[in-house]
């Protein structure tokens, strides 16, 4: 294990963090697409250096996320979608600095809690996690849906642009890949040459958060008095530890789910988040504040995205199964060195999975310091100009669409269209974060659902299938009537304020 | 002055009509040139084999190429759209398969394209059964078939995936005609919910492959997750040019009783099914085919030189270089006798 901590070894989980970081701020930009980058890179390198590389990478990518959806109100990555309801109304509230700070140490004990997780417990997870069939995954789906209530300001329409998200993901081909029969469902006549494969998720959703921003901003005008110096870092609100006496339970709940759902193959990133936060809100004394510039907020989805980290790599290093898809880009390093993996990796492997786990240490410790001491700069983000910081982050997103999926024009067009949408839809009353929660998860619910029913034949499944199944509909009725609940309180305080 | 303005001019545009051909004659690959690939993942066989190509050729030509896992249905887009010889795509038998199972996006590549040389071989196209399970061979799935036993197969439709579950059946129609009714798909997507079909007992056979699940062959019998080989489809020639270790815990000789001759899955009642999934180029049918031979030129320095198949080897592919000519007509060949068995299995 020594000989291989070289000083190479080091410097590349450093340098991959640090890119990872600059991938996962810029709006449009993911860890995924880092790994996917640098993957080639990995087979002169050799293995246990280029996975040095990949895992800071990694790591840096899904925390880096967390500076635009404070500062910006973007989510860097879909996974950071729930760092944006409390962290960007912190940011304007004047809070930006003391949000981003919150979210780096919920991004630390996330990462790290995932990391002992991943090392210790890692084959026996990986064997409960196979007990999770179509069925239980559908229902942790339906559940992450049931978010959808309680982040409306009005259920009802909330519920709508949900659904409407759902049913918009659903557009384009159902895929030979996901067991679907390749055919194509709600295309318009005439559009199938673009819409074959459907809309992609971040050019929607950068779309929806950053040009309708943007959008919203210029039928505003710029008001002449708006200046850097009315435009506040963040220096009003102090950021102090003490702020976590209280989220200790949060931090260690919300970076558990994040850890547990990572190492569920095909339920994702942004599943994990919405859980921890949705639990937050639910478990918090003042869930009336969620949504409006809460601290816990911001804790609940760092750590429940970055406990993801830990929990991805679980059935990919005891079954040879990616969790998610930047693990799943992971195998190529491995197959690029000609090694096998699956449940014997870590048996046969001592020496590699002793440096994946040292790697992701460092890298977490690096990502840390990286992001806790360069706020300050991250910070001044917010201080640019908005005429100078608008059309960057136009060109940001513009770029980060193109190349998404390698260079296909369509999903420019898919950002500008559904910026639009964003900007008609905020004057329509749609709510916008339903609505793309519903995009992020229609795809998995639908293949969950249609795979449930053709497996097991009829829909007393759902429910009769196992104790696991059993226990998500408990879970699933709570977060329902306690949305219920909410919305009747939160009705009622509005007559008596009015 | 005059006249020689028009001299000159009129031998300008001779010599520039003459160049034409010249100069397009002796068009080369750009210096930046994009290799699309039929799949979207980068931890995959055909991006793993991509890359090694792509480096080796890059190199060999002293130009960039970039691998873009952008999927099958895109890279054929890309691929149309351009002419010019700075997108090509390097794909397998998917490509004209999807086409026999109709798959949508999937158009015929030997009408729509040009098919180019061969480069590799991914071996491992291989069918599972649970450790436990009362299947301890393609004679014993058989056999329950002609019983009347319901076999379930998880795989992925349309394609690579499902040839060989097709063979399945074919050999189960001509060894007992209407055996081949109890031999079912289940419709999966990845390797991952193929497995996974196979844990809830959603499935009695699974399709995977040797790299992905030699290690769940290699686990006590009674661990949940243990399988068992019961069919390679690669021919017995392809599978001897492995190394003689083979992979992981399973050495060539093993992975050999698997595969034909010794397992037989009979296409027609006197040869067996193989399939070997192939990995080739294709290019745009309008492209300069002086490219073309600049490639298989290359290809064919590269292979001598002999390094491209070690590295390729390293990585469980075996090496099969076939310049263009040798390619199309053996893939047609291929194309052929699937096309056959899918048609068949159709009419029943």
């Amino acid at each position: 294990m020594l000989e291989i901590i070289t000083p190479l070894f080091l410097m590349l989980i450093v340098a991959g963090t640090f890119i990872g970081i600059m991938f996962g701020a810029i709006p449009g930009m993911t860890a995924t697409m880092a790994v996917a980058v640098s993957l080639p890179l990995t087979f002169p390198l050799g293995l246990e250096n280029g996975l040095a590389l990949l895992l800071g990478l990694y790591v840096g990518g899904i925390a880096g996320g967390l500076v635009p959806a404070v500062l910006l109100g973007i989510p860097g990555t879909p996974s950071s979608l729930t760092t944006t309801f409390d962290g960007y109304p912190m940011s304007k509230k004047g809070e930006g600095e003391k949000a981003l700070r919150i979210g780096i140490v919920a991004s630390l004990v996330g990462g790290l809690f995932s990391l002992a997780v991943l090392y210790f417990f890692a084959p026996p997870l990986a064997g409960f996690a196979i007990k999770f069939s179509y069925v239980e995954k559908f229902l942790i789906i339906f559940f992450a849906l049931t978010v959808l209530a309680a982040l409306s300001s009005d259920m009802l329409l909330g519920i709508f642009s949900g659904v409407l998200g759902v049913f918009i993901s659903l557009v384009g081909t159902y895929d030979i890949s996901d067991g679907g029969n390749g055919k194509l469902r709600l295309v318009p006549p005439g559009t199938e040459y673009w819409l074959d494969s459907g809309f992609s998720l971040l050019p929607v959703l950068i779309g929806i958060f950053g040009l309708t921003a943007i959008l919203a901003q210029a039928e505003l005008g710029m008001p002449k008095e708006l200046d850097a110096k009315d435009i506040h870092v963040g220096r009003r609100s102090t950021f102090s530890f003490s702020i976590f006496g209280g989220q200790i339970t949060n931090l260690l709940r919300s970076s558990s789910i994040g850890t547990f759902v990572g190492m569920l193959p095909g339920v994702g990133g942004s599943a994990a988040s919405l859980l921890s936060y949705s639990y937050a809100k639910t478990f918090s004394k003042t869930p009336e504040k969620f949504g409006k510039g809460e601290p816990a907020g911001v804790v609940a989805s760092e750590s429940g995205n970055n406990g993801l980290t830990g929990g991805a790599l679980v059935p990919l290093l005891s079954l040879g199964i990616p969790g998610d898809s930047t693990t799943a880009i992971l195998i190529g390093a491995f197959t690029l060195q000609g090694i096998q993996v699956g449940p014997l990796f870590i048996t046969n492997n001592p020496v590699t999975w002793d440096a994946m786990i040292f790697a992701m240490l460092i890298a977490n410790i690096a990502m840390f310091a990286m992001m806790y001491f360069a706020i300050r700069y991250f910070a001044l983000l917010v201080t640019v100009p908005k005429h100078i910081l608008f059309p960057l982050i136009l060109m940001m997103c513009v770029i980060g669409s193109y190349t998404i999926n390698y260079g296909i024009m369509f999903d420019v067009w898919t950002l500008l269209i559904f910026g639009l949408f964003g900007w008609l839809a905020v004057k329509l009353r749609l709510e916008l974060a339903p609505f793309i929660i519903g995009f992020i998860l229609g795809p998995s619910a639908e293949v969950y659902f249609v795979k449930s029913l053709e497996s097991f034949g009829d829909y007393t499944i759902f429910f009769t299938k196992s104790w696991i199944a059993a226990a998500l509909w408990v879970l699933i009725i709570g977060s329902l009537a306690m949305s219920i609940v909410l919305a009747i309180r939160a009705g009622k305080n509005g007559t008596q304020d009015g | 002055m005059t006249i020689k303005r028009r001299t000159f001019l009129a031998a300008t545009s001779a010599i520039a009509i003459l160049a034409t051909p010249v100069a397009l004659s002796a068009q080369e690959l750009p210096g930046n040139v994009r290799m699309v690939i039929g799949s979207t993942s980068t931890g995959g066989d055909t991006y793993q084999n991509s890359s090694i190509v792509a480096e080796a050729l890059g190199e060999h030509l002293g130009i960039n190429i970039r691998v873009d896992a952008v999927g099958a249905t895109e890279a054929f887009k890309a691929l149309e759209r351009d002419s010019s010889g700075s997108t090509i795509m390097i794909f397998h038998d998917q490509s004209y398969l999807g086409h026999l199972y109709g798959v949508q996006g999937y158009e015929d590549p030997f009408a729509n394209y040009v098919v180019g040389p061969t480069v590799a071989i991914n071996p491992g196209n291989a069918y599972l059964v649970p450790a436990d399970s009362p299947y301890q061979s393609m004679e014993d799935i058989f056999t329950a078939a002609a019983n009347g036993e319901r076999v379930r197969v998880a795989i992925q439709p349309g394609g690579v995936s499902e040839i060989g579950f097709s063979a399945m059946k074919n050999a189960a129609s001509v060894m007992s005609p209407g055996s081949e009714d109890n031999i079912v798909p289940v419709n999966t997507g990845s390797q991952s919910d193929k497995n996974q079909a196979m844990w809830d007992d959603l499935a009695d056979v699974i399709n995977g492959s040797i790299q992905a699940n030699e290690q769940f062959t290699q686990l006590p019998e009674d661990d949940a997750t243990a399988m068992r080989f019961v069919w390679i489809t690669a021919r017995p020639g392809t599978l001897e040019q492995a190394p003689a270790e083979g992979m992981g815990g399973t050495s060539r000789d093993e992975l050999l009783q698997y595969a034909s001759p010794q397992t037989s899955v009979t296409l027609d009642g006197a040869e067996d099914f193989t399939f070997d999934k192939e990995f080739f180029f294709l290019f745009n049918p309008d492209m300069d085919p002086a490219i073309i031979d600049q490639i298989d030129t290359a290809l064919t320095e590269i292979f001598a030189a002999g390094e491209i198949q070690e590295r390729q080897k390293a990585s469980f592919f075996i090496p099969n270089f076939l310049p263009s000519e040798e390619a199309r007509a053996h893939l047609t060949e291929k194309r052929d006798t699937y096309g056959q068995v899918i048609e068949q299995i159709s009419a029943e």
